[in-house]
């Protein structure tokens, strides 16, 4: 026996994504910038920039707020409905048991964490090629190094003289990877019992040196023979304490954790949002 | 009994279509910038059609080619493009963009859904698969250079190395023909992500995973499948660009790169991709079987499991497309009997479609008229796979115009079969009008003529000995009248094509009007207006069977008192 609820016509309004022709100018960047490979450079850098274009345009879409149209619709209320029992759709709770860690620090706290860390390393590298080798370029041409092309079989005098390109790539080189490692303590410090530095400052660069140690030899065989196994150890748990006092001294915030992961993502699935209150992020903070 | 004539109270949108006349530029636009998933479904349809046009004149090219020995109909090097051209274009262009135009089409619709998960990346996958299969066709102006007219890929929709290879091919047609498929790949996978996600997160209120229809759960399928397979095509799409600019040599066997490793890339990107393009044949037919013998679909859950079960074994056979390049006779051993395991699920669809049929009040319209030769065509291409997996058979008869005779009894005899019935089935959803059933039958008796005579008569020449991709043959071979009889049936399927064309642009103008449910089916799809409106349903559907329309139509006998 079926059921007709029949309450006659009503207005509705209904929410679309808005057309938008982001989509297929972003399309036609990938195309033309594969086809660059074939015919002409020019090609690939056109369809990057119009890829990037649509990219951002895309983005602006959708972020912060999706544009939507809004349709008026005029529609006689008969639900399809039998005398199944109804399923359970997805509800979002919001007293959801609480998955750990509850709250952890924002991307730039890692960031500004490995600056920090890149910042302090920079004074116990250099004492120790002063002390050691009487040159403050040499711990930097030795990480340089692996840049610095035709750089075959240097003799410890052509390490301990100053290079131009040996700077900047081992600058480059530093700062990417204290950025990298300053988001990953962002990330894991939160998961991380108790004691932060001790952990993060100490056990973390330790580990790491140990495995840096293991695979040196095939990553930079010039940095592997001469390295001060020592002197590395002391600047990397220089990192991590610097890296790890920044971020577990930053301010934290909530994580997303009790939103389903598809409201996280960004589905329009039907039950998922209720039309007014559709943030249940916004209103934690 | 209620009556089933009268319109469908589904939540039926009564708004008037704007009165308003739109510009051709208006128009444009709007088709352009379009994010809802039954536009993009019906451009991925048309743009689909429009290669299947294509594909086919170069079929018959090639059948023109070979209707006579030593004919001088092409040259050999134009009859090398035309196969390449066509097998790619067959398989990337038409037999992709359809089947994933109908899943855009129609998974929303079916799931009570306004729309894909992702509507933006829905418009970018269709436009970057556009541009994709743009370029494959733009090889023909630049290929040899950016003047050089006239060079299409000339390696087989398979690129064996080291055919690809800079000193076998050079110019630039095989360039475009490894980046059109990269480009194409990218849209592939958008849809396959999109698609995933839209079943997973936007079935409305009610329907479960063994609520939802059968049509929905092979794109489930399908698109899983489909992101599992393009990943090793595209890598190896990647090394092969590698290989001819940046001098890598994967596959360059004078330098210690392997010509049998591209095999395997391509095989285990190919052997699933068939059943990308074959399931979705069968979620055609589990829709339009039911509904065309008034009965539910025999044990739902056994289909959805073989559905599930074919893919997974599908991922681990490719290498039976490699019985003689010289693996051990364990490997070989071990993929004929993997081979041989895909007919078990197999076997159970086709069962399960027959006891759909029997005792059922079948009506023969124009859909179901083409599913019923999709079921008897489909079980003859497995005896023939069954037969190329014994590995012994397969040294006789590999690379022979036998094992194009099966798979084209796969591609065409199946999945085009079932394409054409979803047209007739879908069209009036998607258009308001009918499909002219008098043309129809037309069309259809005619291309299963043309047909079976072609692939059908195939298999002769393939076990006298005539092997695949040869340009022509000597008179004495006594293959000549055989492939007389294949040609012209080719161009009477090309007719027959044609015929379907006229009858779409012809009911597109002077249809009759179909109204929301013409079939009287039980899906979702038919409960909204014909074409549906722009939000497909003004509320949210609910459902309590898997056929909600059943249920209220026939409140006295509904359907979930035969739920399993
Ligand atoms: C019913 C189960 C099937 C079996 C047991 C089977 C078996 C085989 C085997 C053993 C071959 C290799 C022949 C050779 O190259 O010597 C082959 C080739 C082929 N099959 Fe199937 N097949 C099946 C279904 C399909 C389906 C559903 C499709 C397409 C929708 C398909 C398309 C192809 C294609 C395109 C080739 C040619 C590959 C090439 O170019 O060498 N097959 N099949
Ligand atoms: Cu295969």
């Amino acid at each position: 026996m079926s059921e007709h609820h029949s309450t006659g016509s009503h207005e509705e309004h209904v929410h679309l994504p808005a057309p938008t022709h982001w989509p297929i100018i972003m399309a036609l960047g990938v195309a033309l910038g594969f086809t660059g490979i074939v015919t002409n450079l020019g090609l690939t850098i056109l369809g990057v920039v119009l890829a990037l274009a649509g990219a951002i345009g895309w983005f602006r879409q959708v972020l912060p707020r999706e544009h939507v149209e809004n349709i008026e619709t005029t529609v006689e209320d008969v639900l399809v409905t039998t005398t199944r029992t109804e399923v359970e759709r997805i509800v979002v709770p919001s007293e959801d048991r609480a998955h750990l860690p509850i709250e952890t620090y924002p991307i730039l706290s890692g960031l500004k964490g490995g600056l920090a860390g890149a910042i302090a390393m920079v004074p116990p590298a250099l004492i120790y090629g002063l002390l050691a080798q009487h040159s403050i370029w040499y711990p930097i041409n030795l990480l340089g190094g692996a840049g610095v092309a035709n750089w075959r079989n240097p003799s410890t005098a052509d390490i301990a003289s100053f290079h131009l390109s040996g700077l900047i790539v081992a600058g480059i080189i530093h700062i990417i990877t204290s950025l990298l490692v300053g988001l990953l303590y962002g990330a894991m410090l939160p998961m991380l019992p108790k004691r932060p530095i001790l952990l993060g400052g100490l056990v973390a660069p330790v580990l790491w040196t140990g495995l840096v140690h293991a695979t040196m030899g095939v990553i930079n065989p010039e940095l592997d023979a001469r390295i001060q196994w020592g002197w590395f150890l002391v600047s990397q748990i220089t990192f991590g304490v610097v890296a790890g006092w920044v971020v577990a001294h930053s301010q934290k915030i909530y994580t997303k954790q009790s939103m389903p992961i598809l409201m996280r993502l960004g589905f329009e699935g039907s039950g998922l949002h209720h039309e007014d209150h559709d943030q249940a992020g916004e209103d934690r903070k | 009994m209620a009556d089933s004539t009268l319109p469908i109270q589904g939540a039926l949108d009564i708004t008037p279509p704007a009165a308003r006349k739109h510009s051709i530029l208006e128009i444009a636009h709007s088709w352009i910038t379009t994010v809802d998933h039954k536009k993009l479904g019906i451009l991925y349809t048309v743009f689909g059609i429009f290669w299947l046009l294509v594909g086919g004149a170069e079929a018959i090219a090639i059948r023109i080619q070979l209707a006579m020995p030593n004919n001088h109909f092409l040259s050999p090097q134009t009859y090398n493009q035309f196969f390449t051209m066509h097998g790619t274009t067959m398989v990337f262009l038409v037999g992709m963009t359809i089947i994933f135009g109908f899943a855009n089409y129609l998974v929303p619709l079916m799931i009570g859904a306004r729309d894909m998960a992702f509507p933006r990346l829905n418009a970018f996958s269709f436009w970057v698969t556009a541009f994709g299969g743009t370029l494959l066709y733009y090889s023909f102006l630049g290929g040899s250079g950016l003047y050089g007219v006239g060079s299409a890929p000339d390696v087989g929709w398979f690129a064996y190395a080291p055919l690809t290879a800079r000193a076998f091919s050079p110019g630039h047609a095989t360039d475009y023909w490894a980046i059109s498929l990269i480009v194409s790949g990218i849209g592939t996978v958008g849809t396959a992500i999109n698609i995933v996600a839209t079943t997973v997160s936007m079935r409305c209120k009610g329907m479960t995973l063994m609520r939802m229809p059968l049509f929905v759960w092979l794109f489930f399928v399908v698109s899983a499948l489909t992101l599992i397979t393009i990943t090793p095509l595209t890598a190896a799409q990647i090394m092969l660009t590698i290989d001819r600019y940046l001098g890598g040599h994967f596959f360059d066997t004078q330098a210690g790169g392997s010509a049998v490793a591209w095999m395997h890339f391509f095989w285990i990107f190919g052997h699933p991709e068939v059943y990308v393009l074959i399931l979705p044949a069968f979620a055609i037919a589990n829709e339009i079987i039911p509904v065309f013998s008034r009965k539910a679909i025999f044990g739902y859950p056994a289909m959805a499991a073989a559905s599930v079960g074919i893919a997974f074994v599908s991922l681990g056979v490719w290498a039976h497309h490699m019985f003689t390049v010289g693996m051990t006779s364990v490997s070989n051993a071990f993929f004929t009997l993997s081979t041989m395991l895909v007919g078990i699920p197999t076997g159970i669809k086709i069962f399960n479609w027959l006891a759909t049929m029997w005792g059922g009040k079948i009506r023969f319209a124009t859909p179901m008229l083409f599913l019923t030769a999709f079921l008897f065509q489909f079980l003859i291409a497995g005896l023939t796979g069954i037969m190329l997996s014994v590995s012994p058979w397969d040294w006789q008869l590999h690379n022979s115009y036998f094992v194009i005779a099966h798979f084209h009894y796969v591609l065409v005899g199946a999945l085009v079969f079932a394409i054409f019935g979803g047209l007739y089935y879908w069209f009036p959803k998607a258009t308001g009008k009918m499909l002219s059933e008098k043309i129809g039958k037309w069309h259809f008796w005619l291309f299963i003529i043309g047909f079976h005579l072609t692939f059908d008569t195939m298999h002769v020449p393939g076990i006298l000995g005539m092997p695949r991709s040869i340009y022509t043959y000597e008179p004495d071979r006594g293959w000549g009248p055989w492939n007389l009889v294949v040609s012209i049936g080719g161009i009477i399927q090309g007719i027959a094509t044609l015929v379907f064309a006229y009858n779409m642009i012809v009911s597109l103008r002077k249809g009759e009007e179909a109204g929301p449910d013409p079939w009287d089916a039980w899906t979702l799809e038919w409960t909204t207006s014909s074409p549906p409106p722009d939000y497909n349903f003004a509320i949210d559907p609910v459902v309590g069977s898997r056929r909600p329309l059943w249920d209220l139509k026939h409140p006295e006998d509904p359907d979930w008192k035969y739920e399993a």
